[in-house]
């Protein structure tokens, strides 16, 4: 018979490691919010948020949470280039037509990724890697913690960005309507560049926490991609509440699958969710 | 006279293209030209099946690895139940169509962009689902393992040729009688605007699930050729991004929403395939920079450009007219 007690660790687990999965898949949603396009590549682009974490530790000596000083800046610059020089122009010509770019900048990324750091599985060891808190019975990494305390105050800025200040409402009426907003005398290219500089941003972030969580490779890029759809349509596309939620669903479902079903039963649960969600609330749960 | 010839002369160079394409490995060509015809065939017919869901059906399926690892599985499964993977070959394309069938109510639900990213996560679930599932061979085969495909004896490198030969002729066939046919102009209706379409009379719900059923079916047995060839099927491959990669890639470099794209952009990519081998990770590097400056320069594709300078008169008139911004980058 299973106690609470038993539960009490799957659980905790399960809403820390949600909170990995809301950064991740924030950054999705704000691009699919604000401009309509699905960016294939933001796996690929935390995974390189990531790799830039690794050389700034294991070259530099650098905490990686550090390195976001350096990282953060980095990403928003090459989000703004990305998008002025590759995605505009597709993004003005379909909605397919930037799908399949970013796709093509997934495989630029993975693959330029193998080159340089070779397909070798990396991780970040710090000095609180190992180190863990014990509350009752239960065991929490801190790496978890960290992640989770990262989840929250990454949610948090941006929605007080996109909420107090002028460009954070731009983006949010040009996300509701384009047009009007351009009426209003809101540039929507400059807008969609900072959106998905911002995306970018998160993406190294996220690329942080989950180096600090779990080894990568240049190809894990893509189970956390899929992993931030799931999060994104149980929460409702653009819903910066729903996908927070989202993430902590993904996380719990996932924790408890694996404690009920084994290892593989670990991603099985929560992506048939997703797919119940899809067939019974195709907008998602929190989704307009 | 002149007109009868005109209209069957497609036909006809692709019967005559299909007899000397089959007779090829008897004339003692070297195996490795075989070998990438085989693939040529292949990837053909899967990207012939995407050029029909997401170029005339207006169905992004990101899904062409689901019914190809689907159907490798049936087809391996069978031979171990002591079925001839002749019959597999076909049944795992009946199982990739009445998968396809299954899940269309759901998928269906979402439009656009909601479908596009349901039915990429369809395959990472039925990867999971694999990973788990051992329904023949006890605890030391399936799973994460995978399974060899049993009772190949006797079966040459040529027979599997043929098949992919006739399954890759066969989705140009089956793409042509589409196009041809009502069904195919209640598609080209749906793709450009599905509420007027529906409202014309066209049973929208039914048309997509043909063609989703059609390409699921086609694509299914090509994938369950390719692992008659390879001989060994496991989870990760069988379900890999890469088939929805090589599909899309074909498509978009030849021409979407193009007949004659796939057989051009297939053509582009075999050989970027067996060229770029040896390079490793800097081959699909560059099919990626390749898929971006395509999609950037000729969105189109290469069919679409010919046809552009068909109309315009010339390369010259083409760029003169583009300069004047006259020709705009048109909707893909």
């Amino acid at each position: 018979m299973e106690s609470l007690a038993d539960l009490a660790s799957p659980i905790t687990i399960g809403v820390l490691l949600g909170g990995l999965y809301v950064v991740i898949a924030l950054g999705l949603s704000l691009v699919f919010g604000v401009m309509k396009v699905i960016n294939v590549a933001h796996g690929d682009l935390v995974i390189l948020g990531s790799y830039l974490a690794f050389v700034a530790s294991t070259s530099w000596g650098l905490d990686p949470i550090l390195s976001l000083v350096v990282g953060i800046p980095l990403f928003f610059i090459m989000g703004i280039f990305i998008e002025k020089f590759l995605l505009h122009r597709a993004f003005r010509m379909s909605v397919d037509a930037a799908l399949i770019v970013t796709f093509g900048i997934s495989l630029i990324i993975q693959n330029g990724a193998q080159l340089v750091w070779t397909p070798l599985s990396r991780g970040l060891m710090t000095s609180y890697t190992l180190e863990s808190l014990k509350i009752g019975d239960v065991y929490l990494p801190l790496v978890y913690l960290v992640d989770f305390v990262m989840a929250v105050v990454v949610v948090l800025a941006v929605h007080q960005f996109l909420k107090r200040t002028y460009l954070g409402q731009a983006i949010t009426a040009a996300s509701q309507d384009s047009q009007t907003a351009e009426l209003m005398g809101i540039n929507p290219a400059r807008v969609y560049q900072i959106a998905f500089g911002i995306a970018m941003a998160l993406a190294a972030i996220a690329g942080v926490s989950l180096a600090l969580t779990f080894p990568f490779t240049p190809k894990s890029g893509v189970p956390f991609l899929i992993i931030a759809f799931g999060v994104i349509i149980l929460g409702g596309l653009g819903s910066m509440v729903g996908t927070f939620i989202g993430g902590m669903i993904f996380g719990l479902s996932q924790t408890l699958g694996g404690h009920f079903w084994g290892p593989t039963g670990q991603l099985l649960v929560p992506f048939v969710m997703v797919l119940v969600v899809l067939t019974i609330r195709p907008q998602g749960l929190f989704g307009r | 006279m002149q007109t009868t010839v005109r209209r069957y002369m497609p036909l006809i160079s692709l019967g005559a293209a299909t007899v000397v394409l089959a007779v090829l490995p008897k004339t003692g060509v070297p195996q490795a030209w075989l070998l990438y015809l085989f693939y040529f065939f292949l990837f053909l017919a899967a990207a012939n099946m995407w050029n029909l869901l997401a170029g005339y059906s207006g169905l992004l399926a990101l899904c062409p690895a689901a019914f190809i690892g689907l159907a490798g599985y049936t087809m391996t499964i069978l031979t171990w139940l002591d079925i001839p993977f002749y019959v597999g070959i076909i049944a795992g394309g009946a199982a990739a169509a009445l998968f396809a069938a299954i899940i269309s109510p759901s998928v269906f639900r979402m439009k656009g962009v909601y479908f596009a990213i349901g039915t990429l996560v369809v395959p990472e679930i039925l990867r999971l689902v694999f990973l788990r599932w051992r329904p023949v061979g006890g605890e030391l085969h399936g799973g994460g393992a995978g399974y060899m495909v049993k009772g190949m004896s006797g079966v040459t490198a040529e027979h599997r040729y043929w098949l992919a030969l006739a399954i890759g002729v066969a989705s140009i066939i089956v793409i042509g009688i589409i196009l041809r046919s009502k069904f195919g102009l209640g598609l080209a209706a749906i793709r450009d605007n599905d509420a007027t379409a529906a409202s014309a009379g066209i049973d929208v719900f039914r048309l997509k699930l043909y063609s989703f059923v059609i390409g699921a079916f086609v694509t299914g047995i090509a994938g369950a050729i390719f692992y008659s060839h390879q001989g060994y099927i496991e989870p990760s491959a069988g379900f890999h991004i890469k088939w929805l990669m090589t599909a899309l890639l074909a498509t978009v470099i030849g021409g979407k929403g193009i007949e004659g794209g796939p057989l051009v952009g297939t053509i582009i990519v075999v050989i970027l395939h067996f060229q770029l081998a040896r390079y490793g990770e800097l081959s699909l590097l560059i099919q990626g920079i390749i898929l971006v400056i395509m999609m950037l320069a000729a969105p189109q594709g290469i069919m679409g450009l010919v046809r552009d300078v068909r109309k315009t008169g010339g390369v010259r008139a083409l760029l003169r007219s583009v300069s004047r911004g006259r020709i705009k980058a048109r909707q893909v």
